[in-house]
């Protein structure tokens, strides 16, 4: 019923939306009416709820639901398309074996640049590696960056680990 | 171990011998010696890398990671990348290391640090951000392999080596360097087998705060997070991110669980936007 309805959704949805915007809440979650906490209430979607992700915006999203239309925080969603993520072990490994440079052992390789294979024979580019150089910037230019990005520096401390 | 350790230890082992009941002073001497010799290299092994040895070995991991990927030849997208991205770094507790970045003509998805300060971003992954906040929180999330030595600490362990001890007193310049060399080799393979999974989580529970400090949106790295779950992972331009670190989905729990209501005051820069989405605009 629930992939029924995500499927509702996304054909109700607007043009731009794709299958990756479906989502379902983690917790019982107020749906706000603009994106911030202390905004009015339209109504609280229940755990396990199906909705259809609209726009983000810092850490809302604006969604629709059976329940309605409205704000909820971002990570009270988790993405509905989620397919299973390649194990060691998985299909894909089967589908695409390789043997890696030095280990020697077996592997799963991708066909770009970047493979785990790649990075292991990888031989050194001194060449590219002046061209970065060359594009570095030095911190006065940072602060220039920033103070003319009108961006706020702010004073914060790092969270500690959950448990900590 | 500090000095004031060391010497402890080779007190008490003098102590513990000068009470044998033949007390021989000078073979006591001796051993005390010895011992602060051993307490001496086991403080020496556990000596961290100097600064510059740790920019030339993440150099050196950089120009191998940069012979598997060029960079994209666009000096407009690597400056504004830089910009951004030096903002960030003065915004951790090491301003002062040579910060550079790059962006990798990729169109894999992913994103590396090499000791010292060197970060990559493919173009493959900038391509699927929406703002410079997504962007200043993936770089923020790069700069914490630098700040708490993860390669470093990753290839110690699995080449077995101890590069602060081999690499003591030898000229760094010099061409060929046979210790360098090795380092820098098992310094690559660590990028194809990836960190440990406690080292991302910290790298995005820290990076959150750092992008946050610079006046970024605190949920751009959660969003990038959110578009690699919903992402197909079949795609051969995720295998290897996949398969080096954490699932997204257990890396979003992890951050739901941190940031619970703690960033609610913070709002987005919107002013940004512009600029980002024609830097964009050139990745096409």
């Amino acid at each position: 019923m629930k992939r029924l309805y995500a499927l509702l959704l996304l054909c109700c949805l607007p043009f731009a939306a794709y299958a990756e915007s479906v989502a379902y809440t983690v917790r019982p979650t107020e749906i706000k009416q603009q994106p911030y906490s202390d905004a009015a209430s339209i109504a609280t979607l229940p755990d396990k709820s199906t909705v259809g992700i609209l726009v983000r915006k810092g850490g809302w999203v604006q969604i629709n639901s059976k329940m309605g239309k409205g704000w909820v925080k971002m990570l009270n969603l988790r993405s509905s398309s989620t397919a299973t993520k390649p194990a060691d072990n998985g299909l894909q490994s089967l589908f695409n074996l390789g043997r890696s440079g030095s280990s020697g052992v077996t592997v799963a390789t991708g066909v770009r640049g970047l493979s785990e294979e790649e990075l292991q024979n990888s031989q050194p580019n001194p060449a590219e590696l002046a061209k970065l150089q060359g594009y570095a910037v030095d911190k006065r230019k940072a602060e220039k960056f920033g103070s003319s990005s009108r961006l706020k520096s702010q004073s914060l401390n790092y969270v500690a680990a959950p448990g900590n | 171990m500090s000095n004031h350790q060391v010497k402890i230890i080779s007190l008490a082992l003098v102590t513990a011998l000068s009470g044998c009941a033949e007390f021989d002073l000078e073979k006591a001497m001796k051993v005390g010696s010895d011992a602060v010799q051993v307490a001496q290299k086991v403080q020496e092994a556990n000596k961290p890398l100097t600064e510059p040895q740790e920019i030339q070995l993440g150099r050196g991991i950089a120009s191998n990671l940069l012979g598997a990927s060029p960079l994209l030849n666009n000096a407009q997208v690597q400056n504004y990348v830089n910009q951004v991205g030096r903002w960030v770094s003065l915004h951790t507790e090491r301003p002062d290391l040579p910060w550079q970045f790059g962006v990798l003509d990729s169109s894999d998805l992913n994103a590396f640090a090499t000791p010292g300060g060197t970060i990559f971003i493919t173009k493959g992954l900038m391509k699927r951000m929406n703002n410079e906040s997504e962007l200043a929180g993936v770089l923020a999330h790069e700069m914490v392999h630098v700040l708490s030595k993860h390669h470093l600490a990753a290839l110690q362990k699995s080449a077995k080596m101890n590069i602060a001890t081999d690499l003591a007193g030898q000229a760094l310049d010099s061409k060929g360097n046979p210790i360098l060399d090795k380092a820098i080799k098992a310094g690559t393979e660590v990028y194809a087998k990836g960190l440990d999974k406690d080292d991302e989580f910290e790298a995005d529970r820290k990076g959150i705060v750092i992008a946050t400090r610079a006046g970024y949106d605190p949920y751009g790295l959660p969003a990038v997070l959110q578009m690699l779950d919903s992402a197909n992972a079949q795609d051969s331009s995720l295998a290897l991110m996949f398969k080096t670190h954490p699932a997204p989905r257990d890396r979003l729990n992890l951050l739901d669980q941190i940031m619970a209501n703690r960033f609610d005051g913070y709002t987005a820069p919107t002013q940004t936007d512009k600029r980002f989405n024609s830097e964009l605009a050139l990745l096409k």
